[in-house]
């Protein structure tokens, strides 16, 4: 009896030493490449920076600093902003897609290639794209309008543009994540429910939409942490010249343009541990708030 | 267990080798291996010839050039400052020098050449040169590589369609407004693009007024000035005629993109790009020139004249390890074999006075020769580029101003005092 116990127990030894050994990689680049710039943020974030790599302990200088800058409530506005038109219409139209492209047709697979292509493409090249085809003058959209709008320059209208070009180049993955949660439906739920003369929309309110939440809740927090973090999006439509960029300057831009553009790295940090924060926030009331409305029974 | 261990073992090893491969000096053939680290790849064939004369002569040298486009140089170099693995050889451009020289971070040149000939900075290199290689102390951090000048770029087919004669040295900015809008009323396109540039656009004129940006101590801002003033407005304003697109235009078309699309007949372009312009444009040759900026009519004071002039230049770091060699080809860039080979290559105009015209004769071997002669011309009243160690921090505030005086949202009044105070308050902050 003893002697099994012994040789478990080894056998468990050794077997967990394969385990270490098999994590090792992953945590050791997440303490190189993650946790260990994090620590040091927060230390900038307390800190006056000066040029190649010095610093100075400020204490709480740059929060005070933040806190009381227009611009920085500026951005946190533009920010939300931003995530207002972007979530709840992209996950609208990432889950009618995703129905779509579930429902049988011919070339699906095609279809749901086509869609997922704006995620392979670089978002800068999107960017670049979209640009030209927002060109005040000389773009695509405007001739088609027979306007003239200032889609990229107008202050008013320069936030939808980038959330329209957001909202494009998530689309098809969103929908593919969705895709899969839809394929986990049973058929029989369906077939069940027609055979009690359900309508189509009756089934998708009453069967999809409930048995596809826990995804649809994945996929919104995802989403909305990265509404929350954008800045290659905008910094690629929003040049520095443009006199719309105090409106479309979002927390993660302001960070970039505080560091590395005027070399103020301490405040640049407490953006971004700002904004940190705000992300864990949304993301516990989402948590808090899922209990209301996602369905883990099958 | 011993599996294991080698298992362990491996990648520690693989770790080692890396690092070794990285410092990778140490060399196989008795040579001195050298880095040389530019941003511009146009000019990478020039450097390379320039280096290749250099070990022509000394076989125990070789020398790298290596390109890292603009965007990342910056922060590669900072990067490679912090860990002293600095290239050996670098261009070191005005932005940034002052705070690499005050750091310590680029090495002192001034006495480069006091065991050959110690008057030879001052001999061979102009003021402005020289001013553009200097440390916050006055001393000489780099060894002068180029020097520009911004002039005016103009499209002679809408010129002869609106029946108006070339600009020519005789300009004034009242020549420049009455031909913007003739080309305008004649052929519908744009005439001077007048955009929130400061080289490339308000700065000419804030000195071609007898203005200035930075006062004599190199810390107070000009906006206070009435001359300074003056010509801001004037550039400002001239966004509010119909020939002129408004900033909203430039923020999504840069002039020079217009101007080679035929979209309007002039703006200012730095000498730099004026051989990339001709080689990427094929279409457009014969079509435009170029010419000398425009004077102001009534300056407040001086003779009206001014163009913004800058230059690079070439630098090493204190700690490297081959000190004396790298100082040796410092030497060769800076005497006037290595500048009249940079200047032939058609890289740039040569520091090195009387070396000017190396870079004029490159635009022979075009079928339409560009009257490039007055660029060099301008050095007579050039103006060095406005700049002090705390340009990093006000630059970005005063370009966020000027936008908010183009777009209405700040009088231009405020807008005056806000940039005034922005340079005050990146000087005390410090």
């Amino acid at each position: 009896m003893s002697n099994v116990a012994v040789k478990a127990s080894k056998h468990a030894r050794s077997e967990s030493r394969w385990a270490y050994l098999m994590v090792a990689p992953t945590v050791i680049g997440l303490l190189v490449l993650n946790i260990y710039p994090f620590l040091d943020t927060i230390k900038l974030s307390f800190s006056k920076t000066l040029p190649f790599g010095l610093y100075e302990l400020r204490g709480l200088e740059n929060y005070i600093e933040m806190f009381t800058s227009p611009e920085f409530w500026r951005a946190n506005l533009n920010t939300l902003y931003f995530c207002v038109l972007t979530v709840p219409l992209g996950l609208f139209l990432s889950l009618i897609v995703a129905v779509m492209l579930n429902a049988k047709i011919k070339g699906q697979t095609a279809f749901r290639a086509i869609f997922f292509l704006p995620m392979v493409v670089a978002p800068a090249a999107v960017a670049m794209v979209w640009k030209w085809m927002f060109n005040t003058e000389y773009g695509i959209i405007n001739t088609i309008l027979m306007n003239k709008v200032n889609w990229i320059t107008d202050p008013n209208i320069v936030m939808v543009t980038c959330a329209i070009v957001a909202i494009w180049s998530a689309i098809g993955y969103d929908a593919v994540l969705l895709l899969s949660g839809l394929q986990n439906i049973s058929k029989s739920y369906y077939e069940a429910a027609s055979l009690d003369g359900a309508t189509k929309l009756q089934q998708f309110f009453y069967i999809t939409l409930p048995m596809v939440s826990p995804t649809l809740f994945v996929v919104m927090i995802m989403r909305l942490m990265s509404s929350l973090k954008v800045y290659d999006l905008i910094y690629m439509l929003v040049e520095e010249a443009n006199p719309a960029l105090s409106k479309a300057q979002s927390l993660m831009y302001l960070f970039y343009r505080e560091s590395f553009v005027t070399g103020n790295r301490g405040l640049g940090s407490s953006v971004v541990i700002w904004t940190v924060a705000l992300i864990g926030l949304v993301t516990a009331v989402q948590f808090w708030g899922q209990k209301k409305w996602v369905n883990y029974e099958v | 267990m011993k599996k294991l261990k080698k298992v362990a073992v491996l990648p520690a090893v693989c770790a080692a080798a890396l690092a070794l491969g990285g410092c990778g000096t140490g060399s196989a053939d008795g040579k001195t291996h050298l880095t040389f680290q530019i941003w511009d790849v146009a000019q990478r064939d020039g450097m390379q010839m320039m280096c290749d004369a250099y070990t022509a002569e000394h076989p125990d040298v070789e020398i790298e050039v290596q390109v890292t486009s603009w965007s990342e140089y910056w922060t590669k170099l900072e990067a490679a400052a912090i860990s002293n693995q600095m290239p050996d050889i670098f261009w070191m451009h005005t932005n940034e020098i002052l705070k690499y020289a005050d750091y310590g971070k680029i090495a002192d040149l001034t006495d480069l050449y006091d065991e050959t000939d110690p008057g030879y900075y001052e001999e061979h290199f102009s003021e402005v040169s020289l001013m553009n290689v200097q440390g916050s102390d006055g001393r000489y951090y780099g060894v002068p590589k180029d020097k520009d000048t911004v002039g005016l770029v103009y499209n002679k087919e809408m010129f002869d369609a609106a029946g108006v004669a070339y600009p020519d040295e005789t300009w004034t900015w009242d020549d420049l407004c009455e031909a913007s809008q003739k080309i305008y009323d004649a052929t519908g396109k744009y005439g001077y693009m007048a955009y929130g540039d400061d080289q490339l656009g308000y700065w000419n004129f804030v000195y071609q007024n007898g203005g200035c940006i930075l006062k004599e101590d190199g810390v107070t801002g000009g906006f206070d000035e009435q001359a300074t003033q003056d010509a801001m407005r004037f550039y400002i304003d001239l966004q509010k005629e119909d020939w002129c697109p408004d900033q909203n235009y430039f923020a999504e078309t840069s002039p020079g993109t217009a101007f080679f699309s035929e979209q309007g007949a002039m703006f200012l372009e730095g000498n730099w790009n004026i051989l990339a312009e001709m080689n990427n444009y094929p279409n457009m040759e014969g079509k435009w020139d170029v010419a000398v900026l425009p004077m102001c009519p009534d300056p407040a004071s001086g003779e009206g004249r001014a163009t913004i002039s800058n230059g690079l230049c070439y630098a090493t770091s204190p700690a490297n390890k081959n000190l004396d060699i790298v100082k040796d080809v410092l030497r060769f860039f800076g005497s006037e074999e290595g500048q009249r080979i940079q200047g032939e290559s058609g890289a740039a105009i040569p520091a090195y006075e009387g070396l000017e015209q190396t870079w004029i004769d490159v635009f022979d071997q075009f079928d339409y020769r560009l009257n490039v002669e007055c660029f060099v011309d301008m050095f007579d009243y050039s103006v060095q580029s406005v700049n002090n160690k705390y340009r990093s921090v006000w630059k970005p505030d005063v370009s966020e101003i000027l936008l908010k005086i183009y777009s209405g949202e700040m009088s231009f009044e405020d807008g005056m005092a806000g940039m005034q105070n922005a340079l005050k308050a990146a000087a005390e902050e410090d």
